[in-house]
């Protein structure tokens, strides 16, 4: 009797452990299959100069992709724009999803209509938004040189907005703002709610004003999200790809850089080596925020 | 008390005005793809068509100018698929991550979350290469599987926290009704979490519904794409006319749009909080 009591809990405790194990397992494998086997991969390729057609042998050049992406004046040139871009876009979207989060969570009528409209800039396919905003800035006729040009007089005349940096800078900035703000909103929104509304109660009773309750109650509060959403973005945007390629072909940052590099160029040993250098990069974002972005997992 | 009112209404105000902002270009959207080829063209730019034609709606369903039904079809064909296989392989391993101890597991927890912050372009040069060794090249299961795994640290995350919340003593009580721990599994805690795989499911159909890059990539015959490829060499053909790509895009844009109305309660009502990505 005492023996089978003292082995049950640890059978049990071993079945758990096997179980628990084949239940992750497949997630194990696909990861270990599609994310990191790729990556160990992609660095031998780096040393390689890639042969196009699969039936010829790869070629071992050692550091030279590196070396000559590392003198390249143009690969630096992509650095600063992507620095630029992320800095930007982290930016505006949190901002403003900050705002209009802070602006939906009061009462007013058609709330619930308004939240859910707000989600559908981010919410529909970057695809499906990419051509009517190129069709909107459209150099020749497009409704936004119209206003500003011809309407409000900002600008004397209608910029090619996806055909310079300067303006395609602007542009995807704009777009990736509009696009973006909407899960900044939608993140901080839920923090709010789950603000306990006695601790403004008790800031009323102090005496402490409109500005003093947001600066004192609500931001402390919803600083660990922010500091989350805003370093989840800095990481995504850093390789951010799709709408940048399908908005402009002008604007270098790092994803397009990368991308042209291996299928237009067709030079996989050099967009391997990219890629070597942008998971660095990311590598080291995270581990520098790996306490905002593993904090929140914890709670 | 004035002044607050005043207030109110100049933030009521300020809504209305974030609305318009937000939601202009998907007027705009349905607007061109109602106007005339003249019209979509037309300086100063016409806010609402003068003239109002469905010509490109029929066009854009019309096989001879554009396969959208094709494209329909494997679009919904690639992220049914992938959302299926998402639910059933992210419950499985998010339960164990919820609720299970074993060794290494707070390892495998961080792995993910490592690898919620690489997807995409970070990893498209070793995939197109090693997927070209093994002929997965247009193969649709080459795009099923980078979508897979790339919404899966999200979904995971997703249905860890909902697990999370399934208190122990209701799982307890079956296993004293004599249900062993799988059959708990099955027959507890899935029914219990339909809404959260719902979610899931809505979540991953949508981010391989979206997907260009694995797709773009990966899918070189014509007849295995995408609408969003699709929408996009309509775009690059020589003949595109602006209201056929509206057309296409609104058509692209409403399943999603459905099928996250369906779900917007259970995302953004902040029951989900193992955040999505876009």
């Amino acid at each position: 009797m005492k023996r089978w009591k003292k082995k049950s809990p640890l059978t049990m405790k071993k079945k758990e452990s096997i179980l628990g194990f084949l239940l992750i397992l497949p997630v194990i494998l696909l990861i270990a299959f599609v994310v990191l086997y790729p990556i160990i991969y992609n660095v031998k390729i780096s040393f390689f100069d890639v042969a196009l057609n699969p039936n010829k042998p790869d070629i071992f050049i050692g550091w030279e992709n590196y070396i000559d992406l590392l003198t390249d004046k143009e690969f630096y040139k992509v650095l600063v724009v992507t620095i630029l871009f992320v800095a930007a876009t982290v930016i505006l979207s949190t901002a403003l999803g900050l705002g209009v989060a802070l602006l939906f969570n009061r009462k007013f009528r058609f709330r619930g209509a308004a939240r859910a409209l707000v989600m559908l800039s981010f919410v529909t396919p970057a695809v499906s938004l990419v051509y009517v905003w190129k069709y909107m800035f459209n150099g020749l006729y497009g409704i936004v040189n119209y206003a500003l040009v011809d309407v409000l007089h900002i600008l004397e005349t209608a910029p090619a907005w996806f055909d310079n940096i300067v303006f395609a800078f602007i542009s995807v900035v704009i777009f990736d703002t509009w696009r973006l703000y909407p899960y900044a909103f939608m993140t901080i929104l839920a923090a709010l709610q789950t603000i306990d509304t006695s601790l403004y109660e008790a800031a009323k009773i102090d005496g402490a004003g409109a500005w003093a309750r947001f600066r004192y109650v609500t931001l402390p509060e919803i600083m660990p999200t922010i500091a989350t959403i805003a370093t989840l973005r800095m990481i995504w945007n850093f390789y951010k790809f799709d709408e940048i390629y399908l908005l402009t072909q002008q604007l270098p940052v790092i994803g397009v850089y990368l991308y042209k590099t291996s299928f237009a160029s067709n030079d996989f040993g050099m967009a391997a080596a990219i890629t070597v250098i942008l998971f660095v990069i990311v590598m080291s974002l995270v581990f520098l925020l790996r306490k905002v972005v593993f904090k929140k997992n914890e709670t | 008390m004035r002044r607050r009112k005043i207030i109110n209404v100049l933030l009521n105000l300020l809504v209305v005005a974030i609305l318009i902002v937000t939601l202009f270009p998907f007027f705009i959207m349905l607007t061109t793809a109602l106007k005339t080829d003249a019209a979509s063209v037309a300086y100063p730019p016409e806010l609402w068509p003068g003239e109002i034609t469905f010509q490109h709606f029929q066009d854009i369903v019309n096989p001879m100018i554009f396969p959208f039904f094709r494209y329909l079809a494997n679009s919904f064909l690639i992220a049914f698929i992938t959302a299926v296989a998402s639910v059933i392989i992210c419950s499985l391993g998010g339960y164990s991550l919820a609720k299970l101890n074993f060794f290494g597991k707070r390892q495998i927890h961080n792995v993910t979350l490592v690898v919620y912050m690489f997807s995409g372009i970070l990893l498209i040069v070793p995939l197109f290469q090693i997927f070209n060794s093994i002929g997965l090249i247009d193969n649709r299961f080459a795009v099923i599987l980078a979508c897979l795994v790339s919404s899966m640290p999200a979904a995971l995350s997703m249905l860890v926290s909902y697990f999370q919340k399934i208190p122990d003593s209701i799982e307890e009580a079956a296993r004293i009704d004599g249900l062993n721990r799988v059959q708990v599994i099955f027959k507890v805690v899935m029914p219990l979490s339909v809404p959260g795989i719902m979610s899931v499911f809505s979540y991953v159909f949508m981010q391989a519904w979206n997907n260009f890059l694995f797709a773009n990539t990966f899918l070189s015959s014509m007849e295995k794409q995408t609408l969003i490829i699709g929408m996009r060499n309509l775009f690059t053909s020589q003949d595109y006319v602006w209201g056929r790509m509206m057309v296409a895009s609104l058509l692209t844009a409403i399943p999603v749009i459905i099928v996250f109305s369906l779900v917007e309660r259970f995302i953004s009502g902040g029951r989900l909080d193992g955040g999505v990505k876009g």
